[in-house]
């Protein structure tokens, strides 16, 4: 099996002097092909790449990626095409792939919880998947996953959230793989205008526990490269941002070169800001 | 059975069923919920406390009543469990006053909720008024619509009424919603789940404040007739009546438990929220529950004539249950329920909930069941004074005001 991705990435960079950009984007948003045109304009200034494949009710996510799940679905999304579209970006890209998604898409298609685990799982793995986030899969639940993932060889990922407790962060630390997912804010996705001080707080925290351990990727409400600069300087070694791309494809939704153009202007002055700000 | 107190266990689960499958974010919360939940509703002052307010604001005990005309009806006895005769309206009061009194024990100002018909929306006014926390109600713009008399009411209350568009923009919605705006004001705001769904503790806080029913129904009918009931129907949406109704029962082995889903249009048309029948195992909503969904696991839009009813889940308890083959389920159609909600009208005097009216329609259509002398309770989970409107515009609906008028 060849070396996962993810793991091979943070292995050259044992001192965590990179930065990390890793953007999102809706699996289908806001057509199958528009989609991955857009996966390939962004992979030059990304570092990892963060893939949805939605579900109908995803409770952890704002407005702006409900939407995006929405015009997805129209497109004709599922599980199968979004993988088929993931297996076809894989030839072009040898840098991580990760999903985020929800619990539920995870668990279909078979007698057993844990067979339909280990078959998703090597359904992705197979199409170039590396890591995966599981928006309403805590700790307690992860049991059956963790034993899946570590089969396929795939990260699972958890989201540390400002409230997490340090005993659930301890736990959390302790059978996480390939990095962390901090959610910066007391809230659901979506942009927002400024970096809160809890968020620099919690940076500061969680980066000394896991110091040696893993890498800290930071999500939820980052929007422009204002917020990058400070919450690299906070101490976070990458950064994850999703809504505020998908608003560039809904503001082009009749212009999709324009869409394309937009992205990449976005995702480069990102770059461009955690690059100042090493 | 040896099953009262058993469940669930530690993590929240009723065999497979039930869970914490929650955003990390709120699992801080919901912890803290269950300490809550150990320390005040397992304390017998808090329970005191909890009763004495239904007691004396909402009327408890409410009346078994033996409804002779509609017994000569169907040919067996039938009695009513009337929390229809609550304050509110229906057996939500019960959960709302409960987890409202269990807020204010943990701190908690302000609260949110979700809701379909909009009855638990307006329980949760009720509650919101009466201990006097700030109340904000999520409902799909699409229930608004079908609902209005019951968004007035909340209104009335003082309660912020936030219309729900993403989505089916109906029950389930307003749940997710509600959910998000829960994760943006844990500090201050408790999260009033309606039914016994939701992640733990939600089933077993709700089920517990629900249990009232069935502890009253069991000294009620010793007195009435010195012996158990050979049957409790009840309606089954997310399923707090049911399980509150049946509780007090499921170690009586003989007593036959009947929850009743919505069939809709009927089971053959895609327009049902039949989750305990026809549902295939899955997530949502924080629960490992029965589930209406898609081979890929997208939940599909539901229907029924009762809002209340209209869910594309099943509290994790009665999943469970129906595993055991302890809960026998049943199914009444719009049609059949229609029907149901006319006959009790018209002999009884008593016009059910479109939700309770199920539980009637499927006691009517299975009346061969029941011999002359066996004792079935149905509960009344609900009045059906907030059904009229969709009642009256129904086309098979051959009552209506305009026809005096020809």
């Amino acid at each position: 099996m060849e070396k996962n991705r993810i793991i091979e990435l943070f292995e050259k960079d044992q001192e965590r002097k990179g930065k990390y950009f890793m953007p999102f984007l809706t699996a289908g948003d806001p057509t199958i092909n528009q989609f991955k045109k857009l996966v390939k304009a962004i992979e030059p200034y990304s570092d990892i790449l963060e893939i949805g494949i939605p579900f109908s009710d995803p409770i952890a996510d704002g407005p702006t990626i409900q939407e995006a799940n929405q015009r997805a679905f129209e497109a004709g999304i599922n599980t199968k095409v979004a993988l088929e579209a993931i297996k076809e970006i894989r030839k072009g890209t040898g840098k991580p792939i990760v999903i985020l998604t929800y619990y539920n898409i995870l668990i279909q298609g078979a007698e057993t919880i844990e067979d339909a685990l280990n078959m998703i799982f090597k359904k992705m793995k197979e199409s170039g998947v590396d890591g995966i986030v599981i928006g309403d899969l805590p700790i307690e639940e992860a049991g059956l996953t963790l034993k899946a993932c570590e089969k396929h060889d795939i990260c699972l990922i958890f989201l540390i959230a400002p409230s997490t407790t340090n005993d659930r962060l301890e736990k959390i630390l302790k059978v996480s793989r390939g990095f962390i997912y901090l959610i910066s804010v007391m809230g659901v996705t979506g942009a927002r205008e400024n970096v809160a001080q809890i968020t620099k707080n919690i940076i500061k925290k969680v980066k000394q526990k896991t110091k040696e351990i893993l890498p800290v990727l930071v999500g939820f409400g980052i929007s422009q490269p204002k917020h990058v600069r400070t919450i690299i300087e906070a101490g976070a070694d990458g950064v994850i941002i999703g809504s505020a791309i998908i608003n560039i494809i809904k503001k082009n939704l009749n212009d999709h070169e324009k869409m394309e153009a937009d992205v990449i202007d976005f995702a480069s002055s990102i770059k461009k800001a955690m690059k100042e700000a090493n | 059975m040896d099953y009262i107190d058993k469940y669930p266990d530690k993590l929240g689960k009723f065999g497979e069923f039930g869970g914490m499958f929650a955003p990390e974010i709120l699992m801080p919360a919901l912890n803290e919920l269950i300490e809550a939940y150990e320390k005040h509703v397992c304390d017998e002052r808090f329970m005191n406390e909890l009763n004495q307010i239904l007691k004396d604001y909402s009327g408890r005990p409410t009346p078994l009543y033996f409804a002779k005309r509609y017994s000569e009806f169907i040919g067996c006895k039938v009695y009513l469990k009337r929390e229809d005769l609550n304050h509110g309206g229906a057996h939500k009061i019960n959960n709302v006053m409960g987890q409202a009194l269990l807020a204010k024990k943990m701190g908690k100002t302000k609260l949110v909720a979700e809701t379909g018909a909009g009855q638990h929306g307006f329980a949760t006014a009720i509650a919101g008024a009466y201990f006097g926390m700030p109340t904000k109600v999520f409902m799909g713009e699409v229930d608004i619509k079908r609902q209005a008399y019951n968004v007035y009411r909340m209104q009335l209350l003082g309660t912020e009424v936030v219309p729900v568009k993403s989505g089916s923009k109906t029950l389930k919605d307003a749940v997710n919603e509600g959910l998000r705006y829960w994760i943006s004001n844990l500090q201050d705001t408790h999260y009033l789940m309606g039914s016994v769904v939701g992640p733990h503790p939600y089933p077993l806080i709700v089920r517990d404040f629900q249990r009232i029913i069935g502890k009253e129904i069991k000294e009620q009918i010793i007195k009435l007739e010195n012996k158990l009931p050979n049957a409790i129907i009840a309606c089954i949406g997310g399923g707090s009546n049911a399980i509150g109704a049946f509780y007090e029962f499921i170690d009586d082995d003989a007593i036959q438990l009947i929850g009743v889903e919505a069939a809709g249009k009927g089971k053959e048309t895609n327009k049902h929220s039949i989750a305990l029948g026809l549902g295939r195992r899955g997530v949502l909503h924080g629960a490992m529950q029965y589930l209406l969904q898609n081979e890929y696991g997208n939940i599909i839009e539901t229907h029924s004539i009762s809002a209340g009813l209209d869910y594309p889940g099943v509290g994790p308890e009665h999943c469970h249950l129906k595993e055991l083959s302890r809960l026998k389920v049943g199914e009444a159609n719009d049609n059949e329920t229609l029907e149901a909600f006319k006959n009790l009208s018209q002999i009884e005097g008593i016009i059910p909930a479109l939700e309770s009216a199920h539980a009637l329609a499927y006691l009517e259509k299975n009346r061969k069941d029941f011999s002359t002398l066996d004792i079935v309770i149905v509960n009344l989970s609900g009045s059906g004074s907030k059904d009229l409107s969709i009642v009256a515009e129904h086309v098979d609906f051959k009552i209506k005001p305009k026809n005096l008028l020809l």
